[in-house]
């Protein structure tokens, strides 16, 4: 615990809370941008050379909006959920490994902040935390249509929860370890797609319910719930419920690349560079969900995980398991 | 030091938000300050070397558990109690109880600790101790049998848990 | 670095701190839930004890019962809430003040 660990560390930290603070409106840029172009439109241009601001100019018109409070709202939570959102999708960066060893000054510099060897419980566990800042959100407007997408969005993502960790679960047990440095070590010679496809499936279909995307966005549904669970919020608030989102992305796309398509692993190319590419090509998946699926029925969510996502992943648990006790 | 600032840091936090979790009359404040008093100690298990467990405590406690707590709060959208606490002699008696419970308990701490008022010297531990693997090789040898028992309480908890919300009551 | 940590008496303090609070909650509150929340903490005040006695001792056993306790937990919770949301149903009551009908 000297003071070089300590400074390390708080660079570290800064450097990750920058990226995901100068990547959001990079993503959003592109969503608008994408989905424009399938949509048969070009999205933002004007502000900034291919419309790349845009996202900047809207993030300061929403900084200068008034602060709107309800007047019934229960204040303190209201001003707490936004910030538990935001909160719990950074910690939750924190044990994703970005890159490999690099050495400054003479100090070999490991590329994340924390190599915890329980990461990925860590990881479920700030998202599960995540769940608060829309149910507390919802409640704290006290008007109807935020309380009915908080209750709709706990009871979502607790069910989507289930199938996510036990998808990881067949990971953990060819690994051997929680840790997510570890598992991108073991992903020298073959990524984990390979072996554990169905897992990545599961995982990215919960990843995507967990962060509230369409297809599976019924917390914020506008044709039935205005916006859901921030209707009531405006200004910086509904910036942060704004970022919390993409940053929510960036946590899936980094997990899912870390545990199944080997990390910063790739050829020729910079660790740092291969990690940004994979993440990038992720959200861009996103992005063209998005663009493709209408949004499912409520019922139907609900069906789809507990009757096909959580038998499937525990199906391909009783599998893995029986293949690596026969193998080794 | 570290570990002595972060106990004073935790401990405060964990009793303060244990106060405010029992003292407030909104049920979804209770809610949220339990989850305070979680977090707190899920923090407090890091400094005493039970990562697995505080990991466990966060998501399964902090973040199953009292989602369903609040969600049920939501859904039953109880008003808050008037009066906030049990009338008459009962509250008395209550304090006075809880009292003589502290009372025993603290008188536990203090006569079973080390020699002549000394603290118990905190002995030096292996650096894999509370790891998810040294957990997981006693869990699954010297606990096999209890480990099993639980999957099937769980089970019946499930069941249980829905007939009682599928029936209806005429 | 062995009398380095902080000594597992102060631990056991909090923790008997925070069990005596959740019993004043139990005692003297009025709403169920507020009552099983009670019951959460001192589960959890607990749960610090076998924690640190684990340590104390250098013993995982300890670590592995706080695991069985949160399992136990769970349980009781989904079983128990299931049971508030029925009489609340049946009696617009969350209070246990008012549902006494096995009273004489």
């Amino acid at each position: 615990m000297d003071a070089a660990f300590l400074i390390e560390s708080a660079v570290k930290v800064l450097i990750v809370l920058g990226f995901v603070l100068l990547g959001v409106p990079l993503i959003v840029w592109m969503e608008r941008k994408v989905i424009g172009h399938m949509q048969d439109r070009i999205g933002p241009q004007r502000v900034g050379p291919f419309g790349l601001l845009q996202t900047i100019a809207d993030g300061i018109k929403l900084f200068f909006k008034e602060d709107l409070i309800p007047g019934q709202a229960d204040r303190v939570v209201f001003f707490l959920a936004p910030a538990l959102s935001v909160i719990t999708a950074f910690v939750a960066l924190s044990v994703v490994p970005f890159g490999d060893k690099v050495t400054v000054f003479g100090r070999d510099v490991p590329l994340h902040v924390a190599d915890v060897n329980v990461a990925i419980l860590w990881v479920l566990g700030t998202t599960s935390m995540g769940v608060y800042g829309i149910v507390l959100g919802g409640w704290a407007s006290n008007s109807k249509y935020p309380l009915l997408g908080g209750l709709r969005s706990s009871a979502q993502m607790i069910s989507y929860e289930l199938a996510q960790g036990i998808s990881l679960v067949s990971v953990i047990l060819m690994t051997g370890t929680l840790s997510l440095a570890g598992i991108v070590a073991q992903q020298e010679h073959m990524w984990f797609i390979v072996p554990q496809f169905f897992a990545f499936v599961i995982f990215l279909l919960c990843g995507i319910a967990e962060t509230n995307r369409a297809p599976f966005d019924l917390p914020e549904a506008e044709t039935e719930l205005v916006a859901g669970f921030h209707t009531e919020y405006s200004s910086m608030k509904f910036a942060l419920y704004f970022l919390a989102e993409y940053a929510n992305m960036m946590v899936v796309s980094a997990v899912a690349i870390s545990v199944f398509f080997g990390g910063w692993r790739g050829p020729f190319l910079p660790p740092v560079a291969w990690f940004l590419i994979k993440l990038s090509l992720f959200l861009f998946f996103f992005v063209w969900l998005r663009a493709t699926f209408p949004r499912l029925r409520y019922d139907q969510l609900m069906a789809f995980g507990w009757k096909v996502l959580l038998p499937a992943s525990l199906l391909n648990l009783a599998v893995t398991a029986v293949v690596v006790a026969l193998t080794g | 030091m570290g570990e002595a600032i972060l106990f004073t840091l935790f401990s405060l936090s964990a009793v303060a938000f244990a106060l405010g979790m029992v003292f407030r009359r909104n049920a979804v404040h209770c809610a949220l300050h339990l989850v305070g008093v979680l977090l707190s100690l899920s923090g407090m298990f890091v400094l005493l070397h039970a990562q697995f467990i505080a990991a466990i405590q966060i998501l399964v406690y902090a973040g199953a558990i009292m989602v369903l707590f609040l969600f049920v709060v939501m859904l039953l959208n109880v008003k808050g109690e008037t009066p906030l606490l049990t009338p008459g002699a009962a509250k008395g008696f209550g304090f006075f109880f809880a009292f003589i419970a502290f009372v025993e308990l603290l008188w536990i701490v203090v006569s079973q600790g080390g020699t002549e008022g000394e603290p118990a010297p905190v002995p030096a531990l292996p650096p894999n101790f509370g790891s998810p693997a040294e957990i997981g090789k006693i869990l699954y040898t010297t606990w096999l049998f209890p480990f099993e028992v639980t999957s099937i309480l769980l089970m019946i908890a499930v069941v249980g848990a829905v007939v009682l919300a599928k029936r209806k009551f005429a | 670095m062995g009398s380095m940590g902080v000594p597992t008496e102060y631990y056991q303090l909090v923790a008997a701190l925070l069990f005596t609070i959740g019993l004043i909650g139990v005692l003297v509150r009025r709403s169920a839930l507020i009552i099983f929340m009670s019951i959460e903490l001192m589960l959890n005040a607990v749960n610090l004890s076998f924690v640190a006695f684990s340590r104390q001792h250098g013993q995982m056993d300890g670590q592995i019962f706080v695991f069985f306790v949160m399992a136990v937990a769970a349980a009781e919770v989904a079983v128990g809430l299931a049971i508030l949301v029925a009489i609340f149903r049946n009696r617009e009551t969350a209070s246990v003040d008012e549902v006494h009908l096995l009273k004489g």
